[in-house]
């Protein structure tokens, strides 16, 4: 079954695909926090953008369709990076943004927000979160 | 098997092994075999594992004592094995015809065995790289108080007057390092000072969240300095910085509990929700 889907934009430096399951976090997690340690993010910054990936992505592998994959583009600005994670759903999904979880994922990024197309055939929901290069 | 509870086991005394020989520990067969026996939650089970772990002591003391010429003080040596007689106890199954030491010795060996390989992993990363972290481990600190925040790579590289790439590479092997008991130094008495009212606010803002039922015992659960630490960072509000400062451990230990801390209450969460 072909459940992929294409959000990514052109702008994004990097793109990450792995199969939607928990054991492959960690792989978008090491780009994450080598591409920001690269861009020369403070080293509470480049924590933050590791744990707030693992959030996201986290929180959507839970929700993923069977097969789905697991999709995260990072785009580099001048001083921020851009995480865009995305999964395919087989059915209608949100992620709800009164949870603890959620919590984490607001105050690990400078800005968090859901994505998603559920309206057509190829149904998908994704988190885009903003890093900025300097905490504090 | 039923449960005997009036029924002791105390080994007497003159049967107490005195000597490496496997003669020695054959009064313990019964005793194994009613642990086998048990339930796992059984309260006899502690008293009964407590006693087979006292009575196969000397068989742990003497596989430790055959690893004594490499360089390990001996006492680390005799615990690890010792930890590898307990595996030995809860795993044994008497009834596949085995008897018990030659199911112990090489499951204590091999625990053993596992400490000199794990040690050799922790002493393989290069020498200048291990210089490099100690280096960063006291510039970061020192930078931060100048620069009131975390430093970059690039600030390191020329603070410490490397290359950009040495530190990230030397930053890299320090995320791969499992902490080490120095970092594990106590953390400021919460209930003191200034500490308590910053925990104070955010308990107030931990009322804010969803699912509180569900969290709050997770996070109680959780061993005070960890709890302290997501707290501060996700309800008061401070960065991993000021939190190394506050609790006095570096910022680097600090990121590494939360993000072990984080997925230890992800899992819980998600259990019981």
């Amino acid at each position: 079954m072909d459940v992929t889907h294409d959000v990514s934009s052109a702008t994004d430096s990097v793109e990450v695909r792995v199969r939607a399951s928990p054991s492959l976090i960690s792989a978008v997690r090491v780009v994450a926090a080598d591409l920001a340690a690269r861009a020369d993010f403070d080293l509470d910054a480049v924590s933050d953008l590791r744990m707030a990936v693992d959030e996201a992505c986290s929180a959507l592998v839970a929700v993923a369709a069977p097969d789905a994959v697991l999709c995260c583009g990072f785009g580099l600005g001048p001083d921020h990076i851009v995480a865009t994670a995305t999964v395919a759903v087989s059915a209608p999904t949100a992620i709800r943004q009164d949870t603890f979880g959620w919590r984490v994922l607001a105050t690990l990024a400078d800005s968090a927000e859901v994505i998603s197309e559920q309206d057509g055939s190829k149904p998908w929901i994704g988190i885009r979160l903003r890093k900025d290069r300097n905490t504090g | 098997m039923t449960e005997h509870s009036g029924r002791t086991v105390e080994p007497s005394s003159e049967r107490s092994p005195s000597t490496d020989s496997d003669a020695g520990y054959d009064y313990l067969a019964p005793m194994l075999a009613e642990f086998a026996s048990l339930r796992a939650d059984g309260p006899r089970r502690e008293t009964l594992r407590d006693q087979l772990v006292k009575g196969h002591l000397p068989l742990a003391r003497h596989i430790a004592r055959r690893f004594a010429h490499r360089g390990e003080p001996v006492e680390d040596l005799e615990q690890v094995a010792t930890v590898g007689l307990i595996h030995a106890i809860d795993r044994f199954e008497p009834g596949r015809g085995s008897d018990f030491l030659s199911y112990a010795v090489p499951t204590i060996t091999g625990e053993v065995r596992r400490y000199f390989r794990d040690k050799a992993w922790a002493t393989r990363v290069p020498r200048r790289l291990k210089d490099l972290r100690l280096a960063i481990g006291t510039a970061v600190p020192e930078l931060s108080q100048r620069l009131g925040r975390a430093p970059t790579p690039g600030e390191l590289a020329e603070h410490l007057q490397r290359s950009r790439d040495e530190v990230l590479e030397a930053l890299e092997a320090a995320n791969a390092y499992r902490s080490t008991s120095l970092d594990d130094m106590l953390v400021d008495d919460p209930s003191s000072g200034r500490l308590a009212d910053v925990i104070g606010a955010a308990d107030l803002e931990l009322e804010q969240v969803e699912y509180r039922e569900t969290l709050q015992p997770a996070l109680q659960k959780l061993p005070q300095r960890e709890r302290t630490i997501v707290m501060l960072r996700f309800f008061g509000g401070m960065t991993q910085t000021q939190i190394a400062d506050r609790v006095g451990v570096s910022q680097m230990h600090v990121s590494r509990l939360l993000a072990r801390t984080l997925s230890q209450l992800r899992r819980e969460l998600t259990d019981s929700g």
